[in-house]
């Protein structure tokens, strides 16, 4: 086994798996040490948790709120969400359960094969969209561009992989079969298949850093997850603080005269 | 969508808060200041900074914000401050950005290493003065949280931004002078007992002289059912004035057993637009004057920034209220149980009640000179969820309504733009630019009386109708209600 086939296929696929999980894991810890103080949901509020529930699907299924904000925006967003969604689901069964297809139709096979062009598409709207609109390129740094550069490259090179570089995925499921085990053996020499390995493992490692960690934020943001119930029941700010006031009797000594006038009906 | 990146928001920084308020408040580093000339004191930014770590520990949205943006720009021309000036410090992601670039350099390895390459900048004086003019010139209307996709909130931030800048001895006159007022006399127009008993014995010799009846309003009675506290702005003339009769006469039309008061005759809170401290003290009088007169639950009066305050943090801050009972209508026996907790009431969802329950006799031909059209403002809309109720009564009382365009109406209102301190002479040129898609909406829908339940949207809107020349009446959803009445 050379060099690349094992610093790839071996040393950065375990890295990389431990890296996501841990950082995934820790990332949401630095989140929910910090306290909920106060009631902040925004309209419509539903009041009971099956109705909180309700409103994060629509976000995370058909994105209501971008689509209310940015229709084209959603287009590429979604298609691109949509096809990163089937070609996990399909890279899945392809590797780990080939036989599926048999059952499910290569007919689908084919199909998720040939969205692999269409995600590419979406990804190369997103990128141009981030170059040519000024609003969006006055605030995207160096990471915006670069986590798109990422995506494209691996898809395009996953495309590569399955529509030109012969490789056969009996040996890819071997092999990936044999890192679950734990007892690696020697993956695919393709030089495009490592290559695309590398850059899903550097995804894998960057996402616990990255805005991609909003597949876990959102579902933590205070304005989508409570329920409008504050007048209802009781929601307590851990660090709250007792604040003094003018009292009554202050207020009454200050304006004596006036609040005596008024006492007698005047 | 074009940038101006000559920063036109900065003409249109607040004045500075006066040193005698400060002092007042016991707010830290009084000093006479402007809004050009800081005078920062020596140790600012060991204070800032150590107050932005704490803020980061305090809030999970404003540490969640500062990580999950990814910069879609869905946001961007959302914000009417930004259409207004096309600044991008304006959008919301760009407002957010300047508390996200001192977090970058402060917090994240890639902001220490790559510093600007990575959005990251120091926190030096020129950063502090645009944190102070656009976090100042945002009115935490939270209509950009309608449309991003994680639903992130431009106000959380400003408000954590705003505890740091008061920390360090920046807040705006527009603020200070109003709080202050409310701190230490009672309300935030600054109106002693006896201007306020004036004031309900001139609006009782009015009603008198307009429908012959003899009304009382309450004040400081012990020992009625209900205390009412509306905005002081609705004792003092102008488009509240009508509001403030319309309350007083269905009152007396129902019997209803209530009590204004002196000292807490203030619904509204500016304490909302600088920090948590202020906040919590104006509110806190409510209480306290509840438990004093020995009333059984609180009704809220037509204001914005107040039912913020009271829908979603009285309970946290002030209650729990043991000594009030779970709010019952004395007229229709609703259990009002969407208050049980904090047992304060809109008077809309009291209104509203009363009409559905018919105990109201009204007769809406006598609004008929009036098309009307309502506006949602930013917080009954979007931190309520008041929509339904205010438009339920309209259309009760009136007999021509018409709907304002729901892309600038409802959830996705365009607020008044004077919000969250921002109602100043400084900022009338930027608002009066800021509302432009709402007046033209409004003039769409061809009304001529523009209906709302908040006392700085009836301020604002109506200096904006004749700014604009429209022959639009500015009024409360109650003044409507009081035509109506029949005796």
């Amino acid at each position: 086994m050379g060099v690349l086939e094992f610093t790839i296929g071996i040393v950065l696929a375990y890295i990389s798996v431990i890296v996501l999980v841990i950082g995934i894991i820790y990332k949401f810890y630095t989140w929910m040490r910090v306290p909920v103080p106060l009631k902040v949901p925004l309209t419509p509020g539903p009041t009971t948790y099956a109705g909180v529930a309700a409103r994060l699907a629509t976000e995370v299924f058909v994105f209501r709120s971008l689509w209310r904000g940015a229709k084209k925006l959603w287009m590429g967003g979604w298609i691109f969400h949509v096809l990163l969604l089937t070609t996990i689901i399909a890279h899945i069964i392809n590797i780990l359960f080939h036989d599926l297809w048999g059952a499910i139709g290569y007919f689908w096979y084919d199909l998720v094969g040939y969205t692999g062009i269409i995600f590419a598409g979406a990804l190369a709207f997103l990128i141009v969209r981030r170059i040519v609109m000024p609003n969006v390129r006055y605030i995207s740094h160096l990471s915006d561009y670069l986590i798109l550069l990422l995506l494209i490259s691996i898809v395009l090179l996953g495309d590569y992989v399955r529509f030109y570089s012969g490789v056969d995925v009996k040996q890819v499921s071997a092999f990936i079969y044999s890192l679950i085990y734990l007892r690696p053996v020697e993956p695919p020499s393709n030089i495009y298949f490592l290559l695309h390995m590398l850059l899903v493992e550097i995804l894998m490692i960057y996402i616990p850093f990255s805005k991609v960690m909003h597949f876990i934020g959102i579902f933590l943001n205070p304005v989508k997850n409570q329920r409008n119930d504050a007048r209802m029941r009781r929601k307590v700010n851990p660090w709250d603080f007792p604040v003094e006031i003018m009292s009554w009797e202050e207020y009454y000594e200050k304006f004596k005269d006036e609040l005596e006038m008024i006492e007698r009906g005047g | 969508m074009k940038l101006d990146f000559s920063r036109p928001g900065e003409k249109f920084r607040l004045h500075a808060s006066k040193k005698s308020d400060m002092e007042l408040m016991k707010l830290p580093f009084p000093r006479e200041w402007s809004r050009d000339d800081f005078k920062l004191p020596e140790n600012w930014k060991e204070i800032a900074l150590k107050k932005f770590d704490e803020v980061l520990k305090k809030y999970r949205s404003v540490r969640l914000y500062m990580d999950l943006c990814v910069h879609c720009g869905a946001c961007s021309d959302k914000c009417p401050f930004f259409l207004a000036t096309n600044d991008p410090y304006n959008m919301p992601v760009g407002r957010q950005d300047l508390m996200r670039a001192v977090y970058r350099k402060y917090y994240t390895r890639e902001g220490k290493l790559l510093g600007e390459k990575a959005g990251a900048r120091d926190f030096d004086e020129e950063m502090v003065k645009l944190w102070y003019t656009y976090f100042y010139q945002c009115s935490e209307c939270r209509r950009c949280a309608v449309f991003c996709p994680y639903g992130i909130d431009t106000a959380e931030i400003t408000i954590a931004a705003r505890e740091v800048l008061t920390a360090i001895g920046l807040s705006p006159r527009s603020t200070t002078e109003s709080i202050a007022k409310c701190e230490y006399i009672g309300n935030h127009m600054g109106i002693p007992p006896a201007a306020l008993a004036d004031a309900c014995r001139f609006m009782e010799e009015e009603i008198k002289e307009e429908t012959g009846i003899e009304v009382k309003i309450p004040i400081n009675k012990k020992g009625a059912e209900i205390l009412f506290v509306p905005p002081s702005a609705d004792f003092f003339g102008g488009p509240h004035w009508g509001t403030f009769k319309g309350y007083v006469k269905m009152f007396h039309q129902i019997g209803l057993d209530y009590t204004i008061s002196t000292y807490a005759s203030e619904g509204g809170n500016f304490g909302l637009f600088l920090n948590y401290e202020h906040m919590k003290k104006i509110n806190a009088k409510i209480y306290k004057e509840a438990k004093r007169l020995g009333v059984k639950w609180i009704l809220g009066g037509e204001c914005g920034h107040m039912w913020r305050v009271i829908h979603d943090f009285m309970g946290t801050m002030n209650g729990p209220a043991d000594f009030l009972e779970e709010p019952v209508s004395p007229i229709t026996g609703t259990k009002f149980k969407n208050a049980v907790y904090t047992k304060m009431v809109h008077i809309c969802e009291f209104t509203a009640d009363l009409i559905k329950h018919n105990k109201l006799k009204i007769d809406p031909s006598k609004n008929d000179q009036y098309i009307v059209t309502y506006h949602d403002s930013c917080n009954p809309a979007r931190s309520m969820g008041l929509i339904d109720e205010p438009r339920y009564i309209l259309k009760s009382v009136c007999r021509n309504y018409v709907e304002l365009d729901p892309s600038v109406n409802r959830e996705r209102t365009i607020c008044c733009t004077a919000g969250g301190g921002l109602l100043a002479d400084e900022t009338l040129e930027l608002r009066l630019k800021a509302i432009k898609p709402k007046m033209e909406a409004i003039k769409r829908t061809g009304a001529n009386f523009l209906a709302m339940i908040c006392a700085i949207d009836k301020a604002s809107f109506d200096t904006y109708v004749r700014h604009y020349k429209l022959p639009i009446k500015v009024g409360g959803v109650h003044e409507l209600v009081g035509n109506a009445l029949v005796f």
